[in-house]
């Protein structure tokens, strides 16, 4: 049991883990994902698409196993981070004290004076003090917090996935999309969206700079008083309100249709493209399938459905009306612009964001604050003998140190 | 502002011209073994990054924009980034082979730059952002970084085999050095993607309000991210440093080459744009 817990905690299984992921994550974008049976064995074989299926292939980021390794990546950095804490609070410890001042990576012999080398390695101002065999022994010890990198680091990762995946499992999404004027409920939650404005800024050439939107979100749990929060959703910018953000998804094209008996209006209904309205209480339903601009004039293409069957599909004019149903008076008109907003509300993003920061602080005392210490003892015969050590400086410390000396032993004769 | 580009123009061309003029010289300085060669490749590649440097300044100012948005402006930075990082590479180690092995790899990148559209076009709201700065010029320093310990992996590779003792003891580390060295190169590369992948999804989470979405561009990021740890957890664990360090180094670089050109070609996401 001792040993499973070890295993689980250890940086072989941390490497296994971080091959398996990656191999899993590159596959996951080979394969195309979320599309069903029929699409992959089109694609591939049917034995390839059972394949795919059976091994939920085709949601990878989302599917058990791949969740379940995640989960593993979560434990083997708690573990290994709580089982590495004791150890490294006692190196923090022992990086200041003179008697733990072993394992020299490097040795120099027969300086004159040591301090220029500790100044030339930018070392903090050396300390004075005697070694166990009373010799005098100055010393210093620079960034020892470096010790603490990797584990800032994964500190970091943990706080990341923690954040990404608490977001995902809470969060609140929805669509909302209307033309200036509507108001419309927010799914099934106790808010409404009234979009009061819509504005497409232009460059001079014609090209799209930003889409803007002014809304109202309403929340409407108590009925008697409901409340009201005005903002505005721009590219890049979005607007907020009761804890959710409001995105300027997209937009697209609506126009209203409008249905007259006897020169009175009887049904005024706003379609976005794609949408289809009920004519009155017959069976026939209209479908707005794409507003057409040529020149000044507005064309809208439209199909008209009996029941499930597609009865007919044309192309009314601005002016004109449809003319299948008479004796109604049909038509599509006012071609405007739609908004799309996308609402979410995910408490746990700002957690996610402070764990890549921590991930990044970590990174960067590991690689960038790297701990050396550099000692020296003064011997009967006046002469010092110089000792450092840097775990991770290797043999680029070793000769940085002994260009210092060099250096200063030069300019001292 | 065309006045601009123009001059941008131009002076990409000289930089093409400079990079090709500094690969020669960097060769004749192997094969000749003549140091002042080797001196005149480093002048010859440091201004080719200066004017590189005005050609991306000219670019931006003419395009009224960081110049950092399409194929063409990112792969011209890449090509910058590696040349930047390389040159601080060779002076910081005084190691001018290094630019032996980096300028045909700059001059790749850039002459995949030239295939490229070069038109200025407006941008899509979504890319007019501030942290579309961060997140790419961060790109262009890891990739730059990652090509470098690549670069570096590779002289590992080939230094068993540099046997005039004199000419290559003199001008390129030992193996322990290239080996600590190319680690560094790897450190500054993971730091500045993992800027890379943060910015972005700051920037995504404003733009399209999810900061993750596995797109296939975020998911080789993060393919190359998890390549680079297992690189630095398996020096640790295993001292898999030298040989095995150095062929890692390569393979890892590989896949940031199909982060950068093979998702856009291959694979569909809305990093379609660069
Ligand atoms: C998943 C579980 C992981 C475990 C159990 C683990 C374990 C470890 C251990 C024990 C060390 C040695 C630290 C030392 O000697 O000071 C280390 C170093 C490090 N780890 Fe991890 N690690 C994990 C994941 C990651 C991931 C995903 C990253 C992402 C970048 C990462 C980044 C680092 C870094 C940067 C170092 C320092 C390396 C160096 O300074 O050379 N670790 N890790």
């Amino acid at each position: 049991m001792k040993k499973l817990w070890k295993f689980l905690g250890s940086m072989r299984f941390a490497i296994l883990l971080l091959v398996i992921l990656a191999a899993a994550c590159a596959g996951g974008s080979f394969i195309p994902q979320g599309l069903d049976f029929q699409a992959y064995a089109a694609r591939y074989s049917e034995r390839t698409a059972g394949l795919i299926l059976a091994l939920g292939l085709e949601d990878v980021f989302h599917c058990w196993w791949f969740l379940l390794l995640t989960a593993f990546l979560c434990g083997n950095l708690l573990l290994c981070n709580l089982s590495r804490l004791p150890q490294l609070m006692k190196r923090t410890k022992a990086a200041a004290d003179p008697a733990q001042l072993s394992a020299p990576s490097v040795t120099l012999e027969g300086l004159r004076d040591p301090d220029p080398v500790f100044a030339a390695l930018r070392m903090p101002k050396p300390r004075e003090g005697a070694d166990p065999q009373g010799r005098t022994l100055r010393w210093s010890v620079k960034n020892p917090v470096g010790l603490w990198g990797a584990w800032v680091c994964h500190l970091g990762i943990l706080l990341l996935i923690l954040g990404f995946a608490l977001g995902q499992a809470t969060k609140e999404e929805y669509t909302v999309y209307g033309v200036p004027g509507q108001t419309k409920q927010v799914g099934d939650s106790p808010y409404a969206l009234c979009i009061r404005d819509f504005r497409v800024e232009r460059e001079a050439d014609g090209a799209v700079a930003q889409y803007s939107a002014e809304l109202t979100v309403l929340d409407l749990s108590d009925p008697g008083d409901p409340l009201a929060v005005d903002t505005t959703a721009s590219v890049n910018h979005p607007g907020s309100a009761f804890g959710f953000k409001l995105y300027q998804n997209s937009m697209g094209d609506a126009a209203t249709l409008t249905v007259r008996w006897d020169g009175e209006t009887v049904q005024e209904t706003v379609l976005c493209v794609g949408e289809h309205a009920t004519l009155m209480d017959t069976p026939l339903a209209l479908l707005l399938g794409s507003v057409i601009r040529e020149g000044e004039a507005v064309g809208y293409g439209y199909q008209i459905y009996v029941g499930e069957e597609l009865y007919d599909r044309n192309v009314q004019w601005e002016g004109d009306l449809i003319p299948d149903f008479q004796p109604y008076q049909v038509s599509f008109s006012q071609a405007r612009a739609y908004t799309l907003i996308q609402m979410k509300r995910d408490r746990f993003t700002p957690l996610a964001l402070l764990g890549g920061l921590i991930t990044l602080l970590g990174l960067f005392l590991a690689f960038y604050l790297q701990t050396c210490k550099l000692w020296a003892v003064r011997e009967a015969d006046g002469s010092w003998t110089l000792r450092g050590s840097s775990p991770k400086g290797g043999a680029l410390f070793a000769e940085r140190l002994r260009e210092a000396a060099r250096e200063a032993e030069t300019k001292r004769s | 502002m065309t006045a601009l580009l123009n001059l941008e123009n131009v002076l990409f061309y000289i930089v093409i011209c400079l990079y090709f003029l500094a690969t020669l010289c960097y060769f004749l300085f192997i094969g000749l073994k003549r140091d002042a060669l080797g001196k005149a490749a480093i002048l010859i590649q440091t201004l080719g990054l200066a004017l590189h440097t005005a050609a991306l300044v000219c670019r931006g100012l003419g395009a009224g924009r960081l110049p950092l948005t399409n194929q063409y402006e990112f792969a011209a930075s890449f090509a910058w980034g590696l040349c930047l990082v390389s040159l601080i590479f060779i002076h910081r180690f005084k190691f001018p082979v290094l630019g032996a092995f980096a300028a045909p790899v700059i001059l790749l990148v850039i002459g995949y730059a030239a295939m490229q559209s070069r038109e200025v076009r407006a941008l899509m709201p979504a890319l007019r952002s501030s942290w579309l700065g961060f997140h790419v010029s961060t790109a262009i320093i890891a990739y730059g970084s990652f090509g470098v310990s690549a670069v570096l992996g590779l002289i590992f590779l080939l230094r068993e085999r540099m046997r005039d003792r004199g000419f290559w003891d003199l001008h390129v580390p030992a193996r322990e050095k290239l080996d600590l060295i190319s680690y560094r190169s790897v450190c500054l590369g993971l730091l500045f993607l993992s800027f890379t992948i943060i910015t972005g999804a700051i920037w995504a989470e404003q733009a399209w309000g999810s900061y993750w979405s596995w797109d296939p561009k975020e998911t080789w990021s993060l393919v190359t991210w998890l390549i680079y740890a297992t690189y630095l957890h398996l020096r640790i664990r295993r001292g898999w440093k030298g040989k095995a360090a150095a062929i890692f180094a390569v393979v890892g670089f590989v896949c940031v080459l199909f982060t950068y050109v093979g998702v856009n070609t291959l694979l569909p996401g809305v990093h379609s744009y660069a």
